[in-house]
């Protein structure tokens, strides 16, 4: 799957504020990884991730532990089948590139936390959610897997969903925005 | 709102799980008569009070589990994995 051409399923790219305040990202071109394990294999001990947690690989891939027995391999674009031919398949182990079939934004700023709660049931305080946190919710009425990436010092969320639901989570999440300084693009309102 | 507590996630709003119904005993399918076979599938004693129910964490963990609820107060009083 991953030579073939990538094609958004949002099809509206960065929305900022000036400020920096807030930065919407659509990022579903990333390489998105699917790793099932049974506990005591090999990719299981490799991964070394716990269900909620997530850590960053020397190679730059993000792993993070998003359902037990489970974890979620994120890297840049075009690296699919490096990933998963870096994860050891002795045992019971699936492992699927999902690249093509999610969608993925990242919400950074500020300001962000206060956009997310907006439209997440999740509790995003730091006790709850530190940095590296890795979680399953609503997100505007969609289930979305997250994860709390810090960048820069500063705020920063992964937002995966299926890929049927991206643009509108996209346009979903913009709306959101529109109260703390993104303008909405014509066309992108969900109302 | 009822708070159930997932073993995995914590504590979630019923609405991100799907209530899987009571607790029921399968029978042996080599051995059971059809009224037992029937009344496995179809038939729940649904009190009002304490039942044991299955609940699966749809947006969390996607993992079953058990707990019990009492359904006149919905007071949930013990979680664990299924």
């Amino acid at each position: 799957m991953s030579e073939l051409e990538f094609m958004s399923p949002v099809g509206s790219g960065h929305l900022s504020t000036s400020d920096g305040g807030i930065s919407l990202e659509d990022i579903s071109d990333c390489t998105k990884v699917l790793v099932r394990a049974g506990r005591g294999t090999a990719a299981g001990v490799h991964l070394k991730v716990t269900y909620g947690r997530s850590r960053r690989r020397r190679d730059g891939t993000l792993i993070c532990g998003s359902r037990p027995d489970e974890w979620t391999l994120l890297a840049g674009p075009g690296q699919g089948a490096a990933v998963v031919g870096s994860v050891s398949d002795e045992g019971f182990v699936s492992i699927v590139d999902i690249s093509h079939g999610r969608a993925m934004l990242r919400i950074s700023g500020s300001d962000s936390v206060d956009v997310l709660a907006k439209v997440c049931n999740v509790d995003l305080a730091d006790d709850m959610t530190p940095d590296g946190a890795v979680f399953s919710g609503s997100v505007a009425k969609v289930t979305c897997d997250l994860v709390r990436d810090d960048r820069d010092a500063g705020r920063s969320y992964l937002i995966s969903c299926e890929r049927s639901f991206g643009g509108y989570l996209f346009a979903a999440m913009a709306d959101a925005c529109a109260e703390f300084g993104i303008n909405v693009p014509a066309g992108l309102s969900v109302h | 709102m009822i708070v159930v507590p997932c073993p995995n996630c914590g504590p979630r709003n019923s609405s991100d799980l799907r209530n899987a119904g009571e607790v029921v005993a399968r029978p042996d399918p080599a051995t059971t008569s059809l009224t037992e076979w029937r009344s496995y599938l179809y038939l729940r004693e649904n009190p009002a009070g304490w039942v044991t129910e299955t609940w699966y964490c749809r947006s969390g963990c996607r993992r079953y589990f058990t707990i019990e609820r009492n359904t006149s107060t919905n007071e949930i009083r013990e979680s664990e994995s299924s």
